[in-house]
């Protein structure tokens, strides 16, 4: 049995020795694969461990440690390909979207011969299967193209704007060692491939392998393979290339500015936080603008949408100035914020995931299914291979499959609190930030608006795919259960459908939620029509079952209940007629009767709670005279007589004093069964 | 107790008393994260209608533009997206509200809500894997919120469409039972929100789903009073929970929560150990009290449960807005219990039935106090039988799944059918008037005699 603490332990080694890869050094590589193999039974911890490094470090350091897990995979595969494989869509596209040109074609590259089995591998599989694979392609593609969508606008209409622009790198530490690509010793994209990858025959440091030649093929790279060193501005994390030197300054109202006002504001903020440490106000708003910050560094959003962020910032911004708590200096326009680049620890701080949790992108990709360029559906899981059966691999992220939508990233936005509402017509120009506007305070608009209807989560694969890609990120511990995760909220709100407006209850939109829908509006309406009725009638509280039947009742929600007793009647009483469908008696009251069992076959009734009608009946059951029979016993007893007396054709003689005997026998070893199995 | 993220302040609290006579009906709007906290006198009804946004009472939603009708109570109303609410009271209703400010750092319902969201993501992995679903245990100091805390778990449970077992281990409250019991159901639907736990089944439909509860009668206050019985009990509850979760898919992904009595100071943590070790406990949640909270860790540290899983202890902050609830409210609680068991609620009337009973057809017997019985001995003679009496005069006894026949042993671990109410008792005559909830006769059930709930006069008269 694998302890905790020991796994906990391997980890942490191996996390050290993560620390030490600051370079596509082929044997610390190497030295990294074999402590993953020698230690499979800790794989989840050690996946943990070097997902959750990748994550943290340095854009610039990503590169090695991401070559780390291809090793792995590629050498000892399973379990790892599992474990990276659930998160390997944020461990991917976070990484992607921080690091540099030259380490996305390396990426590029590596995600390709994910593709693809292992070189000299008997194994024909992939590396990863398809649908682990296929999100972060689509995803990039759609990178790529909305790229070059805005590169060609722009192109064509802006084209006096050249020049003008600026590449603004707030926040962007990594652009402080502006690293072109080819630069840093060629990594030999994949060059550190050990050969063989069976168990046995792991020879380090031997001769690189030949690539493939799809390695070095980039047919769906729409950049412009440039030698030259780039001077990207990688404030935005899916940009397009840059042409000609300028950044992305686009037309109207430029990121880079807006960055620099958003910037001025974080700092005044702050400022007043010194004065008012404990103002939540105050807190919130800065809240609010360092995530603004980060959607603007990290996503392209169109002019009609930055616009609404430069309003959003321009209100903030006569807050500030109309804050009693002003403090003298910070007032955001006349102050020169030091535009030099942050410490590279605040690094990691850029990735959405860091901001809003784990799991963040991939619930504004969610948000935007509904989107029309979702691209070609996904294989049927069928064709998904696990190179050993368990334990059990993570579901095609079908979350997954659609692209940042700059709409659901504004959906978002507006739940958080961070934007106001959608405006019917924006206006083009840009609000001078100079020009306060004379709005009050720009306090979260209230109440928050929902997100737009159909922009709802995928509620067919709602689970068990995404709950446990949600939250694999929350550990049972106190820290951990403090963030906030707003990403979440919706599988509760929103992605349940809208309610009943008579419980409130929450029903999905699709087909399957409609029927259940109409289920229990019908059920609302029968209960409503008979609460009437028995208001006339006169009701009291029932007995409650005993231990046997409560371990045999099975809750029934919005069933309708037509014909329920009959159901089973078919499966125990053989002549499954229309009538014995009705056959059911409430549970007598009287606590003697109720003790009763059926005079011809001995046995109990079977006590159901019958939803339709509200009660405890019994099924299968019918009233002659005083006494109490099983619909289907009688029937088979009176069958060819009709009215002769009952031919009691059971086995057991001793009808009176078997009675209670045979109730107890029952009772007490089903006890007896409880107790053996569960004691 | 350091407050999450802004250290030393607490959450802004707003004291709003409104004196109901002055407007009856206001308008409340509360920001994301904030709570409208109130207190409701017995005999006095607060409406509150959600006007817009969203907003929750322990995890159960409210439905737009409903009047929900909340009498004898102290609870809150919480908000994840910000929301407006109605609020109308009969002039003269006496209640106490305010609301409740915090941000997203410092609300403990943020850890809440990830707890719900990490359980689910269990439940999913339960749900794939064909394995039992997280058995969940809260524990705390008195009046820390677990049992809210519970429902809440319960309520979100059930939006996803779980079906949890939800069990009380805390004999001082009762869940779907009267207080005095162990008790264990299945939620499957919506709590209704201006309840506690919703109602039992009765011979009339019910606007909102009821609850099936099993239930074992302790009779005692605190596990002190026999704790071996008390014990017994929660060993015969936990082989029906897990009977049930075993055989009930829905049920088994979902897994348990459990709800205990408060740890008091001097330890206490005997039955605690048991109901981990009975009900396969996995996650242990300590609200409101670190102390407690390392005590366990101590305790389970390195513990796996019978599946060979390991025990993992959390630590919660308790809500700031649990607040004592003294004696004299929690006695009224019990006794609208009895109330609501025999003639209903506002929703629902029900109509119980006198009976006369002669002394010589009842079999009745008494629950023993035996606080320090360690011998298998004195445990036996946890119920013994007993003449009936004045002594029983305004006392609710347990009709118990069982028959005079039986012996004493099988009466003790029966489970509960129902309760009646002793009226009157005429020893002279040798005849008792009780009040029961059905019409016919008990036959030859066996009635128990404990001392909690405590005798409540008022019932009848
Ligand atoms: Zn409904
Ligand atoms: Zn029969």
């Amino acid at each position: 049995m694998t302890s905790y603490s020991e796994s906990e332990a391997v980890a942490e080694d191996f996390r050290e020795a993560l620390e030490d890869v600051n370079t596509n050094d082929r044997h610390e590589i190497s030295n990294l694969t074999l402590i993953a193999r020698e230690n499979t039974e800790h794989a989840l911890a050690i996946s943990g461990a070097l997902v959750d490094h990748i994550k943290r470090i340095a854009p610039h350091k990503k590169l090695p440690s991401l070559y780390v897990l291809d090793s792995i995979v590629k050498n000892v595969g399973t379990p790892y390909t599992l474990f990276f494989g659930r998160k390997l869509y944020h461990t991917f596209m976070d990484a992607y979207a921080m690091v540099d040109m030259g380490t996305r074609r390396k990426m590029d590259e590596m995600l390709k011969t994910w593709k693809e089995p292992v070189p000299g591998s008997i194994d024909t599989r992939p590396v990863f299967p398809p649908d682990v694979v296929r999100p972060i392609e689509n995803a990039l593609i759609k990178v790529r193209t909305t790229a070059l969508q805005q590169h060609q606008a722009h192109m064509k209409s802006q084209q006096q704007l050249l020049g003008r622009g600026r590449p603004t790198a707030q926040g962007m530490p990594y652009r402080e060692t502006p690293t072109p690509p080819g630069a840093r010793p060629p990594p030999q994209a994949h060059g550190y491939q050990l050969p063989n990858h069976s168990t046995n025959g792991m020879s380090y440091g031997q001769p690189t392998q030949p690539l493939p030649p799809n390695y070095q093929s980039h047919p769906n790279m729409p950049f412009p393979s440039r030698s030259t060193p780039q001077p990207m501005p990688s404030s935005s994390a899916f940009q397009p290339p840059p042409v000609g030197g300028y950044g992305m300054s686009q037309a109207g109202i430029s990121t880079g500015s807006l960055n620099d006002d958003i910037q001025r504001l974080i700092t005044a903020f702050k400022a007043q936080i010194a004065q008012a440490p404990h103002d939540p106000t105050i807190q919130t708003r800065l809240k609010a603008l360092v995530d603004l910050q980060t959607i603007l560094q990290t996503q392209n959003l169109p002019q009609d949408q930055l616009v609404l962020v430069k309003n959003q910032i321009s209100d903030l911004a006569v807050t500030i100035r109309a804050s009693p708590a002003q403090p003298p200096t910070p007032i955001p326009k006349a102050q020169p914020v030091a535009v030099a680049p942050p410490p590279p620890a605040a690094a990691p701080k850029v990735s959405l995931d860091s901001l809003f949790g784990s799991g963040a992108l991939a619930a504004l990709m969610a948000r935007s299914s509904s989107t029309p360029q979702v691209s070609t559906p996904q294989p049927p899981p069928a064709t998904v291979a696990t190179r050993s059966p368990p334990p059990q691999r993570a579901e095609p992220q079908k979350a997954a499959a659609a692209t940042p939508d700059p709409m659901a990233l504004m959906n978002m936005l507006r739940q958080a609190g961070m934007l106001p509402p959608p405006t019917p017509a924006v206006a083009t120009t840009p609000v001078p930030i100079s020009t306060p506007v004379p709005v009050p305070t720009p306090s979260l608009p209230f109440p928050i608006p929902l997100p737009i209807p159909g922009a709802t989560m995928g509620n067919q694969s709602r689970r068990p795919v995404t709950m446990e890609t949600f939250t694999g990120d929350i550990a049972l511990k106190a820290s951990s259960l403090k963030q906030f995760r707003p990403q979440l909220l919706p599988f509760l709100f929103e992605a349940q459908g809208p309610q009943c407006t008579q419980c409130g209850r929450r029903f999905a939109r699709d087909e399957k939620g409609k029927r259940k829908k109409t289920a229990h509006m019908d059920w609302h309406f029968k209960v409503n029509q008979r609460i009437a009725e028995a208001e006339k009638r006169g009701q009291h509280r029932s007995w409650l079952v005993d231990e046997v039947d409560w371990i045999n009742t099975r809750e029934t929600i919005d069933k309708d209940h037509a014909g329920h007793p009959g159901d089973s009647d078919a499966a125990s009483g053989g002549s499954a007629s229309k009538a014995a469908k009705v056959e059911y008696i409430p549970v007598p009251d009287d606590a003697a009767l109720a003790a009763s069992v059926c005079p011809i076959c001995q046995d109990r009734f079977e006590t159901r709670w019958l939803d339709d009608a509200q009660e405890f009946v019994w099924a299968d059951a019918m009233k002659v005279g005083e006494r109490i029979y099983h619909a289907s016993c009688h029937r088979e007893a009176t069958k060819d007589g009709g009215n002769t007396p009952m031919v009691f054709a059971r086995s057991t003689p001793e009808p009176v004093l078997g009675k209670r005997k045979a109730e107890q026998d029952e009772l007490s070893s089903v006890r007896g069964k409880m107790k053996t199995e569960f004691a | 107790m350091s407050i999450p993220g802004l250290g030393q302040i607490a959450p802004t609290a707003v004291q709003t008393t409104t004196s109901a006579a002055v407007s009856p009906t206001t308008t409340q709007s509360l920001e994301p994260f904030w709570e409208y906290r109130f207190e409701v006198a017995h005999g006095s009804t607060l409406n509150i209608k959600l006007v817009s946004g969203t907003a929750e009472k322990d995890g159960t939603e409210l439905a737009p533009s409903t009047p929900y009708a909340f009498t004898a109570t102290k609870t809150r109303i919480n908000t994840w997206h910000g929301c407006t609410l109605e609020i109308s009271s009969e002039p003269g209703a006496v209640y106490d509200a305010y609301t409740s400010e915090p941000t997203a750092d410092e609300t403990p319902m943020v850890s809440y809500v990830n707890l719900h969201f990490k359980l689910d993501g269990l439940r999913a992995t339960a749900e794939r894997t064909g394995q039992m679903g997280p058995r969940v245990l809260v524990i705390g100091p008195p009046n820390s919120g677990k049992t809210s805390l519970v429902r809440m778990l319960t309520g979100w449970a059930t939006r996803v469409g779980r079906q949890p077992l939800v069990v009380n281990a805390d004999c001082r409250e009762g869940m779907l039972a009267l207080p005095g019991t162990l008790s264990a159901a299945v939620f499957a639907t919506i709590i209704d929100p201006t309840s506690e736990w919703g109602s039992t089944p009765s011979s009339g439909p019910s606007p909102v789903p009821v609850k099936l509860p099993l239930a074992y009668y302790y009779g005692m206050a605190s596990p002190d009073d026999n704790p071996r019985f008390f014990k017994r009990l929660l060993s015969r509850l936990a082989v029906a929970s897990t009977s049930r979760l075993t055989e009930d898919p829905g049920v088994k992904t979902s897994g348990m929560l459990i709800d205990s009595g408060g740890v008091n100071a001097k330890g206490g943590y005997d039955h605690i150990a048991h109901i981990v070790a009975e009900f396969s406990v996995n996650i242990v949640l300590v609200v409101g009290s670190e102390r407690v909270g390392s005590e366990m860790q101590k305790r389970f540290a390195g513990q796996q449960t019978s599946l060979g899983e390991t025990i993992t202890v959390v630590g919660l902050d308790k809500s700031g807005g649990v607040v004592e609830r003294d004696a004299g409210f929690m006695q009224q609680v019990r006794e609208a219990a009895i109330r609501e068991y025999f003639f209903g609620s506002s929703k629902t009337t029900l109509s119980p039935f006198t009976q006369q009973m002669d002394f010589a057809a009842l079999s009745m017997w008494k629950v023993n106090q035996a606080p320090t019985a360690s011998d298998e001995d004195s445990y036996s003679e946890a119920i013994e039988k007993a003449e009936p009496s004045l002594m029983m005069q305004n006392c609710t006894l347990a009709v118990m799944y069982a028959t005079v026949h039986d012996t004493a042993e099988t009466i003790r671990d029966s489970n509960v059918m129902g309760f009646v109410y002793v009226a009157e008792v005429d020893e002279k005559r040798r005849k008792l008037k009780v009040l029961a909830p059905v019409s016919a006769r008990l036959g030859d059930r066996p009635l128990l005699w404990g001392s909690w709930p405590e005798p409540m006069v008022s019932l009848v008269g």
